[in-house]
């Protein structure tokens, strides 16, 4: 009996996480059909929906997702891996360390927006400038998170692998990449979640594609629909992002918990 | 031999100050390869006229003065909703379960990509910008509040009951101080977001004055110099905030019995 009741309690708490969102997209959708607002300020569920197929259908969503998607690998790619290497050599190195450290924190104070028109004026508006941006956005984080986890190490680790003579492949494979990976991993979710946010904003102000300039655009014509329809796949995708690493996350960190 | 290794080690903590030397050098020197390099490298002196010329205008003070403006607003508005919404979750488990998912839900979408539709709604004057900030600083203290509550330990509460409190004084006098720490951890963040926020918006709106607006238009006059001053107090005016808030919540926290 009591076997039973547990999936059916999981079953009711589940149900009841629905229930807000839900009952949210009822009143939308009631208030649209008792015509408060006109159209042109608020769009049924339904009607973000027709719109949200027809833009699928006509290849304009996917082209401007696959912009904006493109851009975002490329920015993360960059930004991540010199984050990396900038974050393991700095937290190796103190002479690394105090080379960069001021200069780094110094410019980590500026929200990465800030830069737009600075980049803008020296990248131009093209490609190059939003991958920069994207890159910049991830670079930070990225980098912080990689030097507090390679300075977390105890240093038993180290004195444990000189002991044993590992060869230096063996202390990177073994002990730094294992005891690193977890914060670091936290570091690119936070990452990845700023430059997808840093590259949304940076196609409002300036793009010729890409799912911020189609919210820009929709905006520019009145037409709410797409851009509620923007918004709730920049949402979905923000969402996915975060989720994806979470359960890589979770993955990879299962050693700790044994 | 003292003297000299106190200069060496001197020489070494300095050593983070190559880094921006060097930079400033080739910077300056690119500025003086021609017409075209000059457009992007601002000669040093060009910045500092730039500066005392804001200045003497009073077009920095008057910019600046209005993000600072929109940020307190919109962390206000958006911390005491956060901390009376973060609260009431905390409190009521019915209230957890029917706003729990709702602000899960809605925390998913990139705020500045909110922007487009707020300035549908409610145009782009300085109602949209605050209702934006304030969003951004509701966020993070809704979330802190409600850890900080939930982590009240449970011998606090059972005092509070053997003491007869009533629901109010137990919010008040309990959760409230308990859940102190991690509130101001959220004010942090949300302080952080809220001028993040604000300059974007100034970029994306860009009517009405701040710093945000007054660098989108010097990049539209090719204002190089313009745009790195707006960069730099972007960048002091947040680490400055940031200083004061955690003078403040030390402050705050005096009576913890920590460290």
């Amino acid at each position: 009996m009591i076997d039973l009741r547990v999936p059916a309690n999981r079953f009711r708490t589940h149900a009841l996480y629905f229930i807000s969102p839900l009952l949210l997209l009822l009143i939308w959708a009631w208030v649209c059909r008792a015509g408060i607002f006109p159209e042109q300020i608020l769009v049924s569920p339904a009607g973000v929906l027709e719109t949200g197929r027809e833009l699928w259908a006509n290849g304009e969503l996917p082209a401007h997702l696959h912009d904006s998607l493109l851009r975002l690998s490329w920015g993360f790619a960059i930004g991540a891996f010199l984050g990396l290497l900038f974050g393991v050599l700095m937290g190796l190195f103190k002479s690394v360390d105090s080379f960069f450290a001021p200069s780094f924190n110094a410019i980590r104070q500026v929200p990465t927006i800030a830069f737009i028109p600075m980049l803008i004026m020296i990248f131009g508006v093209e490609e190059t400038f939003k991958i920069v941006v994207v890159a910049k956005a991830a670079f930070f984080p990225v980098t912080l998170a990689t030097y507090d986890a390679v300075k977390g190490i105890p240093r038993t680790y180290f004195e444990v692998s000189r002991v044993y003579q590992l060869p230096t492949w063996h202390l990177i494979t073994r002990i730094v990449l294992p005891a690193t990976t977890p914060p670091v991993l936290t570091g690119f979710r936070l990452a990845l979640g700023r430059s997808w946010m840093v590259l949304v904003a940076a196609e409002l102000i300036a793009a010729d594609s890409g799912i911020g300039q189609m919210m820009e655009m929709g905006r520019q014509m009145f037409r709410i629909d797409i851009v509620l329809v923007g918004v709730l796949v920049t949402g979905l995708i923000g969402f996915l992002l975060d989720r994806g690493l979470r359960s890589v996350e979770a993955h990879l960190g299962k050693w700790k918990y044994r | 031999m003292k003297r000299i290794k106190q200069f060496i080690s001197r020489l070494s903590q300095a050593n983070g100050l190559w880094l921006p030397i060097a930079v400033a050098l080739i910077w300056e020197i690119m500025s003086r390869q021609g017409d075209a390099y000059a457009y992007t490298f601002v000669s040093l002196s060009q910045i500092a006229i730039g500066f005392s010329e804001l200045v003497t205008s009073g077009e920095l003070l008057v910019n600046l003065a209005a993000t600072l403006q929109t940020t307190v607003i919109g962390l206000l508005i958006g911390g005491i909703a956060g901390l009376l919404v973060g609260g009431l979750m905390a409190v009521s488990p019915t209230a957890d379960k029917l706003i729990g998912p709702l602000y899960h839900t809605l925390r998913q979408v990139p705020l500045l990509g909110l922007i487009p539709l707020i300035a549908l709604w409610f145009g782009n004057g300085l109602s949209s910008k605050i209702l934006i900030v304030s969003l951004a600083a509701f966020y993070p203290v809704v979330l802190n509040t409600y850890e900080g509550m939930r982590g009240v330990e449970k011998k606090l509460i059972e005092v509070s009951s053997v003491l007869k409190l009533n629901r109010l004084q137990l919010f008040l006098k309990v959760l409230l101080p308990a859940a102190m720490p991690s509130i101001l951890t959220g004010v942090s963040q949300a302080l952080a977001f809220a001028w993040i926020s604000t300059v974007g918006t100034e970029l994306l709106f860009s009517t009405g004055p701040g710093l945000g607006g007054l660098m989108q238009i010097a990049q539209e006059a090719s204002r190089m110099d313009i745009v790195i001053i707006g960069v730099a107090s972007i960048g002091l005016t947040g680490l400055l905030m940031n200083a004061g808030l955690s003078r403040l919540s030390q402050h705050l926290l005096r009576w913890r019995s920590v460290r």
